[in-house]
C-alpha cells in the first residue's frame, strides 16, 4: 500500500467518521456551531496524531516482546487518557492561546471513539511507523474536514423549518447520511 | 430508596432507552447493524461490561477518591472490556472477528463510563445491577431493531445466528426476486435509518 | 497528604487487581481460543488440502522445536492410519509474506496437497492464489524433497499471468516447506508413532 492511498483512503474512503462510524458522539455533539466545530476539529487532529504514534511504539516495543498483546486495550485508554491529561497541563502553561481555544474540548477526547479506533485500526493492519504516522494524520484531517463540513450544513437548518419530530439529532443524522453519500463517491478512487 | 429495582429496569427499556433517548454510543449503533446478529452480539457484550463495571464501581464507591475517579471507571471498564474479548474469542470467534475493531471500542462506549459516573458511583449494589441490566438490554433491543430494519430490506435476510454448520434465522424473506437496497447496509444508510428511526421515537414519545 | 497516599494506593491496588484478574483469565481461556484461531485462520486451508481425513487435523495437533522456533504441525488420519503432516511455512511476495499450508505424505514423501493461508497481496492477481486452485494444484502429488521454481526460472510450475512474483513466493514457501520436512524428519516420525498407537 503507497502512501498516496493511505492518505486519500483516510481522508476519503473510509473516512472514520462517515464511512468507519467512529468518533459520532462528538461528531453530533459539537457540530451545532461552526466555532466548536473548529475547535474539536483541532484538538481531534493534535490528540490523534500523537496517540496514534505513542500506542504504536508502545505495542512494538512493549507489549509485544513482553507477550501482553491482550492487554492492548487497557493500555491504550490508559495512554490516551494520560496524553489527554498531559497534553492539556503542557497547553495550559506554554500556550494558553491555544488552549483557550481547545481547553474544553480536550478531556473530551478520553471518550471519543475516534482516537481509540484509529489507534486499534493503526495495529491491525500492522502498518510500519512511518505509515501509522501517515495514516494517523490522514484520519485525523479526514475527521476535521467531515465535521467541519458538517458543522456548515447544520448552520443552515437551523434556519429552516423542520418538522417537529424530526428536529435537532434526528434530521442530523439524516444529513450525516447524505453527507457519508457524497463521501462514498470517492469508492472507486482506490 | 426513591425507585424501586424495577423501576430502574425499565427505565433503560423505554424511558432512557440509550441510543434513542440520550443519543449516546452511537457508534456501535451505526456501525454493526448491518445483521441482526451482530446488533444482538455487539448488545450483549455491551451488556456483560455494562453490569459488571456498575457492580464494581457500586461496591467500591465509598473508597474511591473522587479526584480520581474517572481514572478508575476508565481501569475497571478496561478490564471487563479485555475480558469480554478473550470470552469472546474462545466462544464466539467468528463473532469476534465480524464486529472486529467495536469490542475494544466498548471501553469508549459513553454509555458505559455514563452509567458508571451519573448512576452506579451514588447508588447501592442492586440498584446499579438493575440499572446496568436495563440500560443494556434497552442497547441490545435498539441495535437489533436497527439491525433487522437494515438487514431485511438491504440484504433481504434476517440472521439471529450464525453457527460453523448453519445459519439461524430466515433467507430471502421478501422471496428470491426481490432486489434488496444495499444502500441501507452501506454508510449512508445507516445514518439515515437512525435518523428516521429517532424521528418516529420522537412521534411516539410526543404524546 | 492523607488523601494523596489513599488516591494512590487505590490507583495501585486496582491496577494490580485488573492486571491479576487478567492474566488468570488469559491463561484460562487461553487454549481455547488457540484452537478457535487455528479453526476459523487455518482451517480452511487445511480441511481444503486434507479431503477425506478421518480425524480433526487441528485437535491433532502437537508442537516440535526446530532451531529457535517452534512449529505447529498438524496430523492427518487416512483409513485410520496418521500418515500425514500438515505444517506452513512463508515465503516473500509483492506485499509481504504468502503463508502455504503443505500436507505431506510420509510414506513417500509426496505433497498430498497445498493452499495458500494468508496473503496481502494486490487483489485480483496475487491474492488469486487463494482462490485459485488449479495453481495449488500443481503441487499434489510431486515430491516434497525437490525445489520448486516457476517455469520462467527454468522450474515445472506455471505461474500464474501477471502474477510471477506471487508464484516465485509460493514455490519458495513449498521448498521451504520441504526443507524443514527434511529436517525435522527424525522427529516427526517419532510423532507419528504416538498418534498410530
Amino acid at each position: 500500500m503507497g502512501y498516496m492511498e493511505i492518505i486519500i483512503g483516510g481522508i476519503f474512503v473510509n473516512n472514520i467518521l462517515l464511512a468507519q462510524f467512529l468518533g459520532n458522539c462528538p461528531f453530533l455533539g459539537t457540530s451545532k456551531k461552526m466555532e466548536t466545530a473548529v475547535g474539536m476539529a483541532m484538538a481531534v487532529v493534535f490528540v490523534l496524531v500523537l496517540a496514534g504514534v505513542i500506542t504504536w511504539l508502545l505495542y512494538a516495543f512493549f507489549l509485544v516482546p513482553y507477550k501482553l498483546v491482550y492487554m492492548r486495550t487497557i493500555a491504550f485508554i490508559l495512554v490516551i487518557a494520560s496524553l489527554v491529561q498531559f497534553v492539556e497541563m503542557f497547553l495550559k502553561k506554554s500556550i494558553p492561546a491555544l488552549y483557550a481555544g481547545l481547553g474544553i474540548f480536550l478531556p473530551l477526547i478520553t471518550t471519543n471513539c475516534a482516537v481509540f479506533g484509529a489507534c486499534i485500526l493503526n495495529i491491525d493492519k500492522e502498518l510500519s511507523f512511518m505509515k501509522t504516522l501517515v495514516q494517523s494524520t490522514a484520519y485525523a484531517m479526514g475527521f476535521g474536514l467531515a465535521l467541519i463540513l458538517f458543522a456548515g450544513v447544520r448552520e443552515r437548518i437551523i434556519l429552516s423549518r423542520v418538522p417537529k419530530p424530526l428536529q435537532d439529532t434526528s434530521i442530523g443524522l439524516v444529513t450525516a447520511g447524505i453527507l457519508s453519500l457524497t463521501f462514498y463517491a470517492f469508492k472507486g478512487m482506490i | 430508596m426513591a425507585k424501586t429495582l424495577t423501576q430502574e429496569f425499565t427505565k433503560g427499556l423505554w424511558e432512557e432507552i440509550a441510543p434513542f433517548r440520550l443519543v449516546l454510543g452511537l457508534c456501535p449503533v451505526l456501525g454493526v447493524t448491518t445483521t441482526v446478529e451482530n446488533g444482538i452480539g455487539m448488545g450483549l457484550a455491551t451488556t456483560f461490561v455494562l453490569v459488571f463495571s456498575n457492580l464494581l464501581v457500586a461496591s467500591l464507591r465509598n473508597i474511591i477518591p473522587s479526584k480520581v475517579r474517572i481514572a478508575c471507571f476508565i481501569i475497571i471498564i478496561a478490564t471487563f472490556v479485555v475480558v469480554t474479548e478473550l470470552l469472546m474469542q474462545a466462544f464466539a470467534y467468528t463473532l469476534f472477528l465480524k464486529l472486529g475493531v467495536f469490542i475494544p471500542l466498548i471501553v469508549v462506549n459513553c454509555i458505559v463510563l455514563g452509567r458508571a459516573e451519573a448512576f452506579a458511583s451514588k447508588n447501592s449494589i442492586t440498584l446499579s445491577i438493575a440499572d446496568g441490566l436495563g440500560i443494556g438490554i434497552g442497547f441490545t433491543l435498539s441495535l437489533a431493531a436497527l439491525g433487522s430494519l437494515r438487514e431485511l430490506f438491504g440484504a433481504n435476510n434476517l440472521t439471529i445466528w450464525t453457527t460453523p454448520t448453519s445459519v439461524i434465522g430466515v433467507q430471502e424473506v421478501f422471496g428470491p426476486h426481490f432486489q434488496p437496497f444495499s444502500f441501507m447496509v452501506q454508510a449512508p444508510g445507516a445514518f439515515v435509518c437512525l435518523g428516521l428511526m429517532l424521528c418516529i421515537m420522537n412521534l411516539l414519545g410526543s404524546k | 497528604m492523607r488523601e494523596l497516599i489513599k488516591m494512590v494506593i487505590v490507583l495501585t491496588v486496582l491496577a494490580v487487581l485488573s492486571g491479576g484478574l487478567l492474566s488468570g483469565f488469559r491463561n484460562a481461556t487461553a487454549a481455547r481460543i488457540e484452537v478457535q484461531q487455528l479453526k476459523f485462520v487455518k482451517g480452511p486451508a487445511i480441511t481444503a488440502i486434507l479431503k477425506g481425513v478421518s480425524n480433526d487435523p487441528i485437535e491433532d495437533r502437537f508442537a516440535i522445536k526446530d532451531g529457535e522456533t517452534e512449529r505447529k504441525v498438524f496430523v492427518g488420519k487416512f483409513d485410520d492410519k496418521a500418515n500425514t503432516v500438515v505444517l506452513e511455512s512463508f515465503g516473500k511476495g509483492y506485499g509481504g509474506d504468502i503463508g502455504l499450508m503443505v500436507a505431506i505424505n510420509m510414506e513417500d514423501d509426496t505433497i498430498v496437497g497445498a493452499a495458500v493461508t494468508t496473503h496481502s497481496e494486490t487483489p485480483g492477481l496475487g491474492a488469486r492464489a487463494k482462490g485459485d486452485p488449479g495453481f495449488v494444484s500443481q503441487f499434489k502429488s510431486l515430491s516434497i524433497n525437490d525445489s520448486f521454481k516457476v517455469t520462467a526460472d527454468g522450474g515445472r510450475v506455471n505461474a500464474m499471468s501477471g502474477a510471477t512474483i506471487t508464484s516465485r513466493a509460493v514455490c519458495a514457501a513449498a521448498t521451504e516447506a520441504g526443507g524443514i520436512y527434511q529436517r525435522m524428519k527424525p522427529q516427526l516420525i517419532e510423532k507419528l508413532k504416538e498418534f498410530n498407537k
